[in-house]
C-alpha cells in the first residue's frame, strides 16, 4: 500500500478544523505517509465511514471510540492522541464561597451539563458522581445544555452555557471538563472568574486515532510513528498543533476508556 | 509516578492565597522559569480549589502533574515542566549596555551607535534589539537597503521634530489676520492656497515610502512619521490662515501638474532630491519671504512656524542624497536622469503663476501705490534670485559639482515645489 493515500476522517467542530489538517495533510505528504483528510459534521458519520471504509483514519472523540469499538466488536486500534487526552478529567464548578466537602451534598438541587452526547460534560459526570453516592439522575434537578449534538461537545459551546447557567445563579453547580474550565479561564471568560472547581473526577481518556483491526500494521504502524514525530518546536507546525490542542503526540492505548464504555452501558448508550 | 521515585523539586513555591485568575499563573509562570525542561516545580496551597484546578492549568501550559499530597488546608503539588519552548526563540541575552543620557534626555540618536547594520528584509515589526520568534509571516519590505534610505542624523532630526512639535490652532496669533483691506487679504488667501496646495503633494510622497520602510530601520520610521505629521500641520495652517479673513483662492492646475509629477516618482532617494532638496529646500526661501512681508502676524507666524519645520527636512535630504552618493557614485546619473524625466513632463509650465508672482507682490506691498509697488516687485524678483542661489548652494552640499548643480537647479519646476 506504499504511496497509496490514506483517508482520514475528522468532524468539523469549528472553522479551524480545515486550516489544521490542510496543515498535517501536508506534514503527512512529507512524511511519507500521504493523508487527506474528509471532514463530517457528525460524529455518528464519522464513525459510520470508518466502519464501511469510507475513511481509513477516524479521528474520535472518546465517546465515538467508544461506539466503534463496540460496534466493531473490539476490533480496533489506536494510533495516537494528544498529550491532553491522557489525563482528561470532568469538573464540577461552583459559585465562589458555595462550595461543598462531598458532591453528595448536591442532592435536591440544580445540577447543569452539556450536550447528552459530551462524555466529559454530561454521560461521564453521572456515571462518576454515581460512584461518589449521588445518583444525580433521580437527586437532581438537571439543567441540560443539548447545543452541537453530534460534535460530543466539542465545540466547548455547551460548556460555555453551564459556566454562565452556574455563574448567573440559574444552576447550583455545572459539570464541564477541566480543560475547557481552564481554558475559559485563559481566555478571559468573564463568568469564570465568579467560579471555582469543588470537584474533580478521575483521569480518562479523551480522542484518538482510531483504524479497524483490518488495516495493514505496516502502514497504521508508519502512520503512528510519523504522527508521534510532528515537533511542536517547529515553527511551521506550531501554531496547527495549537490549534489542534496538543504538545506532544503518545501512542495511546485502552486504558482510560473503561469508565466512559461502563457509563454509556449504564445509560443504554451501546446498543 | 510511584512513591519513592519521584525527582526532587528543582523549586519550590508556596502560593499562599493567591488564585486561579488572581495572580498565581504568574507566579507559577516566574517558577518555572527556574525550572529546566523535565525538572520538577513544588507548589503549596491552602485552597481545594486551586489544588483542583492546577492539574488542567498545567496541562495547557504544557506541563505535567506527577503528584498530590498533603491535606486540606495544606495541600502540596508537583509539575514536571514540559520541554516544549514557550516561545520559539533563543534565549534572551543577558541584560547589557543602556542608552546614555543626556541630561536625564534620552535621546533617539543615542539608541544605538552609528549606522545600524543592514536590516533582514523579511523581518516584521520587532522593536530595536528585540528578538524575533520564530514562526512569524515573513514581510517584503519594499525599502530595506538601509544604504539607500539612511542619513547619517536622522536620530538628531527625529529628535529635534518631536521637540519642535507646535499647534497650528493655538500657536498662530488668529485675530491678528482678521481685518486685512479686501486687495491684501485676497492676495494672502491666494499664496495661502498655493502654499497649503503644495503642503499636500509634501505629505503624500513620505506618505506613501513609510509603510514600505522596513521597521528595523527604527529612526528613519520615526523620521518618516514626522515628516508626514509636520505636512498635515503645514496643510492645515495654510488652510486655516486662506480661509481666516473670508477670501477664497485658485488651486492652480499647473501647481497640479507640477506636484503630479512629484507622485510619479518612486524611488526614496530621488524623491529625497525633488521634494526635499529642490521643493521644499525652495520652500524654504519662499517661507522666509513670507514671514518677513506678510501683512498681519498671523500669516508671518504660519510661515515661521513651517519653515522650521521644512528645514529639518531640507537637512533629511542633503544628508541622505550625500550618503548615498559617496557611497555609490553611481547614484548621482540616476537622480540627474529622474530630474530630467520630471522636467521633460513641466514642458508646458513656462515660470512661476503670475497670479502668484502678483499676489506675493501685493502681499509685500504696503499699498497699491505705485511706488510700494515697485519695491515690492523688486523684492519678489530677489526672492527668486536667492531661490536660485540656494539651490545651488543646497545641491553643491549634497555632493554634486558646480555644473551638476546648475544642470539640477535648471531643471526645477518654475512651480518651486
Amino acid at each position: 500500500m506504499s504511496g497509496a493515500e490514506l483517508r482520514l476522517g475528522a468532524v468539523s467542530y469549528h472553522p479551524r478544523v480545515v486550516t489544521i489538517w490542510e496543515r498535517f495533510r501536508t506534514y503527512f505528504a512529507d512524511a511519507g505517509v500521504p493523508t487527506d483528510y474528509v471532514l463530517f459534521s457528525n460524529y455518528e458519520r464519522l464513525v459510520d465511514a470508518v466502519l464501511d471504509g469510507t475513511v481509513d483514519i477516524g479521528w474520535n472523540t472518546n465517546t465515538a471510540y467508544v461506539v466503534l469499538d463496540h460496534r466493531a466488536g473490539g476490533g480496533t486500534r489506536i494510533l495516537g492522541m494528544r498529550d491532553v487526552d491522557l489525563d482528561w478529567a470532568t469538573v464540577l464548578v461552583m459559585r465562589k464561597g458555595e462550595s461543598f466537602e462531598d458532591p453528595t451534598e448536591l442532592d435536591g438541587r440544580v445540577l447543569a451539563l452539556g450536550s447528552r452526547d459530551s462524555g466529559h460534560a454530561a454521560i461521564l459526570p453521572l456515571h462518576y458522581l454515581a460512584a461518589e453516592g449521588l445518583d444525580a439522575l433521580e437527586r437532581c434537578r438537571l439543567l441540560r445544555f443539548d447545543t452541537d449534538l453530534g460534535k460530543h461537545g466539542d465545540t466547548g459551546d455547551s460548556e460555555l452555557h453551564v459556566v454562565r447557567a452556574v455563574a448567573a445563579g440559574e444552576a447550583d453547580a455545572g459539570a464541564i471538563s477541566a480543560a475547557y474550565f481552564s481554558a475559559f479561564r485563559a481566555g478571559g471568560v468573564p463568568e469564570v472568574a465568579d467560579l471555582e472547581i469543588v470537584w474533580r473526577s478521575p483521569p480518562y481518556y479523551h480522542c484518538n486515532f482510531t483504524v479497524l483491526d483490518s488495516m495493514d500494521t505496516e502502514v497504521s504502524d508508519r502512520w503512528s510513528q510519523a504522527l508521534l514525530a510532528m515537533d511542536y518546536d517547529d515553527p511551521s507546525l506550531r501554531p496547527a498543533m495549537e490549534l489542534e490542542g496538543v504538545r506532544r503526540w503518545h501512542p495511546g492505548d485502552r486504558d482510560g476508556y473503561a469508565s466512559l464504555t461502563e457509563a454509556m452501558r449504564e445509560l443504554a448508550m451501546l446498543t | 509516578m510511584k512513591p519513592g521515585r519521584e525527582p526532587e523539586p528543582a523549586h519550590r513555591v508556596d502560593a499562599e492565597r493567591l488564585e486561579f485568575g488572581g495572580g498565581l499563573e504568574v507566579l507559577l509562570a516566574a517558577a518555572l522559569e527556574r525550572v529546566a525542561p523535565g525538572g520538577v516545580l513544588e507548589i503549596r496551597t491552602p485552597s481545594r480549589a486551586v489544588a483542583l484546578e492546577l492539574p488542567s492549568w498545567a496541562r495547557l501550559a504544557g506541563h505535567e502533574l506527577i503528584s498530590e499530597a498533603g491535606e486540606h488546608k495544606a495541600q502540596v503539588l508537583r509539575i514536571r515542566r514540559g520541554d516544549a519552548a514557550r516561545i520559539l526563540a533563543g534565549p534572551l541575552p543577558a541584560r547589557g549596555d543602556r542608552p546614555v543620557l543626556r541630561d536625564g534626555e534620552l535621546h533617539t540618536g543615542d539608541l544605538r551607535d552609528g549606522v545600524p547594520p543592514e536590516p533582514d528584509p523579511g523581518a516584521g515589526f520587532a522593536p530595536l534589539r528585540s528578538v524575533p520568534e520564530a514562526g512569524a509571516p515573513a514581510y517584503h519590505w519594499q525599502l530595506s537597503r538601509r544604504d539607500a534610505v539612511w542619513a547619517d542624523d536622522v536620530g538628531e532630526l527625529v529628535e529635534q521634530a518631536s521637540a519642535q512639535q507646535w499647534d497650528a490652532s493655538r500657536d498662530v496669533p488668529w485675530e491678528a489676520a482678521r481685518e486685512l483691506d479686501s486687495s491684501t487679504e485676497k492676495a494672502v488667501a491666494q499664496v495661502m492656497t498655493f502654499l497649503a496646495q503644495n503642503e499636500y503633494a509634501a505629505l503624500y510622497v513620505p506618505a506613501r515610502f513609510l509603510p514600505q520602510i522596513n521597521p528595523q530601520l527604527v529612526e528613519l520610521v520615526l523620521w518618516l512619521s514626522s515628516h508626514v505629521h509636520d505636512e498635515a500641520r503645514h496643510i492645515e495652517v495654510f488652510t486655516k490662515r486662506s480661509l481666516i479673513g473670508g477670501q477664497r483662492g485658485f488651486a492652480l492646475a499647473a501647481t497640479e501638474l507640477s506636484l503630479h509629477t512629484l507622485l510619479d516618482e518612486h524611488d526614496f532617494t530621488s524623491s529625497s532630491l525633488l521634494l526635499n532638496v529642490l521643493g521644499e529646500g525652495t520652500f524654504l526661501d519662499l517661507l522666509r519671504f513670507i514671514e518677513l512681508h506678510a501683512p498681519d502676524a498671523a500669516t508671518a507666524t504660519s510661515a515661521r512656524l513651517a519653515h522650521r519645520d521644512e528645514r529639518r527636512h531640507v537637512h533629511f535630504g542633503i544628508s541622505n542624497i550625500k550618503r548615498a552618493t559617496s557611497l555609490d557614485p553611481d547614484l548621482t546619473p540616476t537622480l540627474v536622469r529622474a530630474a530630467e524625466a520630471r522636467a521633460a513632463k513641466l514642458t508646458s509650465l513656462s515660470g512661476l503663476s503670475p497670479l502668484l508672482v502678483e499676489a506675493l507682490t501685493i502681499m509685500a506691498a504696503p499699498s497699491l501705490q505705485p511706488a510700494e509697488l515697485a519695491e515690492a516687485a523688486a523684492d519678489v524678483r530677489d526672492l527668486m534670485a536667492t531661490m536660485e542661489s540656494n539651490r545651488l548652494r543646497r545641491l553643491r552640499a549634497c555632493g554634486f559639482s558646480a555644473a551638476m548643480a546648475q544642470h539640477l537647479s535648471d531643471l526645477h519646476t518654475p512651480n518651486l515645489m
